[in-house]
């Protein structure tokens, strides 16, 4: 059993990336709330000295398991890429300059749009904070698939974002 | 791109990798170079770097929805719900954590704010998407009546900034645990539980920060409404930070202000034997002669300061010996513009710091958010200017911002720079708008520092801005009297300029002058990096201050002399040893380096001299003058705390060094000397042209790591382009 306190310090930092991670991972919020549970469950547990100096990759690596489980328990569930690729959300009038509200769900409405693939290094990279080769630790992907998978990604993001007539 | 291969190609995730700072070694070397090369790659990378900045932020504002996956077009059902949470419980008492959990008030008691939702507003409206989020977000600045208690973020006095969350989201803020510490609020637990949080200050609080005060997760108050007149959204910001980078050349108006800058002329050593000036680091003459001449002008004459061009650059001068806060060296050698004369280099390097035990930094950026800022090589690159230092500053440290324009306030309060992801808000959150007032502005920031002084480390404030230092109702005067008391009191001040067709050169070098601090202009991100981050020492962490230089001339062996650039660095000879009167600092890795041009006794000049006089005879000269002493060069210098100077006094010998025997950083050196006469059109280096400055450079570049030298030599071509004629000699 682990000190609470730095089990609380973890979940304090990475409790809501992780939710949001396994969403996307596994299709259902709920879902994904019990499988960032049981990850936070599992780090109790785990070997602090061998966890603690990749925390962040551990985490995601563990949660991303135990979302993908979910999913494949609940026959119900849609599939991810069907998950993340149907809510593409209403486009914002592009003649319209944008409001700043306006313009944060069009950022992570762009995101969404990725494959789902692209999202999940994004999120690994943006909202975990994780290393490229963190990330191919966690997704089990090459470190050069990984820096592929962001370049595109944001290179994507880059011109869809491009504000070029859309802003005065 | 393959290894060797310089093309700039958008293919390459490279160049991404690069942008995150995931490349090392060989290929950051590789990419690096590239950026050099290749405006495009540049832009490009920057690009990408400013695109992972919206997304990091986009997601760490993205809040767990209340009910379902976020923007989710259907819901779970209640029961679902209900026995998923009653299971977690099970979970955890089963797990012997429920004392720790519910202490921290994480998950089990997020469980509960779940039910409640469940049985309120969820149930109401079952969709509870961003879009209604958005949609339900009033902007005002009023909290509904409906102040959250134990949620107290007192947002900075003068930028009471608040909106009305969701309902859901209030009700999370009020179902957790408060976050309250009373000075500093650091805290990213509050991030998981999604509660709005903030940096406590003195002022009245306000149940919600703006988002640039609140840390991750705190996504409530999205929309932020000013009341005085500072506007902290984002909207506006990206956008012209964003992509579009196109370079307004045809922006450039009249109204950039150098004042005239008469060379020195040639003095008889016989009837002038002294010159006296005061050291000066700044560099940013370099940076806006480059910026002419990559928008394809040549450089207004008075915008050409010779010594700020030399002093761009590194020489290899020994490092001081001991604890000698910088070393002086002295090199003769032959002319390359006027054979016949000798070219006398003074050489100060300044003590390297240590990053690892250097002095820890109080720094209150003081920042110009007026209209003016709003051009893209202004206020972005300002902002991606202060995100290099930021990384490179760490807990020892503390930041805090202040801007000014139609009001001014503060933004980002003293924060230790362990709490990156704060100040990085707050940098994003600024934007420009309205008018300058300095006045309030730079006072807030004094105080500030004054309040975080750090005794035993480095007290900063580095003013910002495109040179529309308005001080509004106080004159000028006024100003240099309050930057020079608080320099008295250990604080001093740094100018970054920025942006062009505004830049009131004379002014910010003055107030960086006044307040023992130095002037740098930033136009590129490069410029940024090399005046934040590989001179961070050299531009905030001063070794000696009120450096002086003096250098008597050996009349027998001396028979004329030039000082080279520093025309208003001169200072009366009687103030050489007077220590109430100022000069310029030095800061840690600084190069100084000072040239004059000697004629020697028996070669012709022109040099007008005046009548013998008629009461009384030249003075005897002394046995020292029939040494083969050229000259004897004196300095004065403080400690950065100390009232009293030290002198250090060197005789310099002639040892007939020709031109080609001399070192390279001397030859390099006297190039840019020469470039600078020779876009002064200075009438002391005839018939020498741009060619000979190429000529002269190319041998000399060396290693030049970091590419600052191979970058003179393309400026010079681009000079010549310009020019149309190349001249030779």
């Amino acid at each position: 059993m682990n000190d609470p306190a730095w089990i609380d310090a973890a979940l304090r930092r990475w409790e809501t990336p992780l939710v949001l991670y396994a969403t996307k991972v596994c299709g259902d919020a709920e879902r994904a709330r019990d499988a960032v549970q049981e990850t936070f469950l599992e780090l109790c547990a785990a070997d602090r000295a061998a966890v603690e100096p990749r925390l962040a990759a551990w985490l995601f690596s563990v949660c991303r398991n135990k979302a993908l489980d979910m999913r494949r328990k609940d026959s119900k569930m849609n599939t991810g890429d069907e998950v993340l690729t149907e809510r593409s959300g209403q486009e914002p009038d592009p003649s319209v300059a944008l409001l700043e509200e306006e313009q944060q769900v069009r950022v992570l409405t762009l995101v969404e749009r990725l494959p789902a693939k692209q999202q999940e290094v994004l999120r690994l990279k943006f909202q975990g904070g994780l290393s490229y080769k963190e990330i191919a630790a966690v997704t089990g992907d090459s470190v050069g698939n990984v820096g592929f998978l962001l370049h595109v990604a944001l290179r994507a993001l880059r011109e869809r974002l491009s504000v070029k007539g859309e802003v005065a | 791109m393959k290894a060797h291969d310089k093309k700039f190609d958008p293919d390459d995730p490279r160049l991404t990798a690069f942008a995150l700072g995931e490349l090392e070694g060989d290929e950051r070397a590789d990419v690096e170079r590239l950026i050099a090369s290749d405006p495009r790659a540049a832009t490009f990378v920057d690009e990408m770097r400013t695109t992972a900045g919206v997304v990091e932020r986009e997601f760490a504002a993205e809040v767990v929805s209340a009910s379902g996956p976020i923007g989710s077009s259907h819901t779970i059902p209640l029961s679902h719900r209900t026995v998923s949470a009653r299971r977690r419980r099970r979970v955890l008492q089963a797990a012997g954590l429920t004392a720790v959990l519910a202490g921290a008030g994480f998950l089990l008691q997020r469980t509960v704010v779940d039910l409640n939702k469940t049985a309120t507003s969820a149930l109401d409206t079952p969709v509870r998407s961003r879009d209604d989020f958005t949609a339900s977000a009033p902007k005002s600045a009023q909290v509904d009546g409906r102040p959250a208690s134990n949620a107290v973020v007192p947002a900075a006095a003068s930028i009471p900034v608040a909106a009305t969350p969701p309902e859901w989201k209030r009700e999370a803020i009020d179902n957790n645990a408060p976050v309250e510490e009373s000075e500093l609020v650091v805290n990213e637990g509050a991030q998981a539980a999604g509660t709005a949080i903030g940096v406590g200050v003195s002022g009245s609080p306000h149940p919600y920060s703006s988002r640039m005060m609140a840390g991750r997760g705190a996504a409530a108050p999205r929309v932020a409404q000013p009341s005085a007149g500072v506007v902290y959204d984002n909207g506006e910001v990206r956008a012209t930070e964003g992509m579009a980078f196109e370079r307004a050349a045809d922006k450039v108006s009249n109204t950039e202000g150098y004042n005239a800058i008469v060379e020195n002329a040639f003095k008889l050593a016989a009837q002038d034997p002294l010159s006296t000036f005061s050291i000066d680091v700044d560099t940013a003459s370099y940076a806006n002669v480059r910026r002419f001449l990559n928008d394809g002008a040549l450089p207004p004459v008075d915008a050409v300061r010779v010594e700020e061009l030399i002093n761009y650059f590194r020489y290899a001068y020994p490092a001081p010996q001991g604890d000698a806060p910088f070393s002086t060296t002295a090199t003769v050698a032959s002319c390359p513009w006027a054979p016949a004369h000798k070219l006398v280099q003074v050489g100060l390097r300044a003590r390297d710091i240590d990053m690892t035990k250097r002095l820890p930094s109080n720094l209150v950026f003081l920042l110009d958010v007026s209209g003016s800022m709003n051009d893209p090589d202004k206020l972005p690159l300002l902002k991606r200017s202060m995100r290099l230092l930021v990384n490179e500053l760490d807990g020892r440290d503390k930041i805090a911002i202040v801007v000014y324009a139609g009001a001014s306030g503060l933004a980002l309060p003293s924060t230790s720079c362990n709490s990156k992801a704060v100040i990085e808000h707050a940098i994003e959150a600024l934007q420009s708008q309205g008018s300058t007032n300095g006045a309030a502005g730079i006072q807030l920031a004094y105080d500030i520092a004054a309040k975080n002084r750090i005794s035993e480390g480095q007290n900063r404030v580095i003013l910002c801005t495109d040179g529309d230092f308005n001080v509004g109702v106080t004159d000028q005067g006024s100003l240099v009297k309050l930057i020079e008391e608080k320099r008295q009191s250990g604080v001093f001040l740094s100018v970054l300029g920025f942006g062009k067709g505004n830049t009131k050169d004379s002014t910010m070098e003055m107030l960086a002058d006044k307040g023992n601090g130095n002037y740098a202009y930033i136009d590129t991100i490069n410029e940024a990096r090399k005046v934040l981050v590989s001179e961070m020492g050299g531009t905030l962490f001063t070794v000696a201050k009120d450096v002086k230089i003096q250098v008597e001339f050996n009349p027998t062996r001396v028979q004329a002399w030039r000082l080279i650039g520093y025309e208003n660095r001169q200072l009366a000879h009687q103030d050489f040893n007077d220590d109430k009167k100022d000069a310029g600092d030095i800061g840690a890795g600084h190069n100084v380096t000072a040239f004059y041009e000697v004629v020697p006794v028996g070669v012709k000049a022109d040099v007008p001299s005046v009548d013998p006089l008629k009461y009384q005879q030249p003075t005897a000269k002394t046995s020292a003058a029939y040494t083969d002493e050229l000259l004897t060069l004196k300095l004065r210098y403080k400690a950065p705390e100390g009232d009293t100077s030290q002198l250090i006094s060197t005789p310099v010998a002639d040892s007939g060094v020709s031109w080609s025997e001399a070192p390279s950083d001397f030859r390099f050196a006297a190039s840019v000397a020469a470039f600078g006469m020779v876009m002064r059109k200075s009438a002391n280096v005839g018939s020498f042209g741009l060619q000979n400055v190429v000529d002269l450079a190319v041998p000399e570049v060396g290693d030049d790591v970091a590419g600052y030298r191979r970058e003179f030599v393309a400026l010079v071509r681009k000079a010549q382009a310009i020019e149309g004629k190349p001249k030779v000699r």
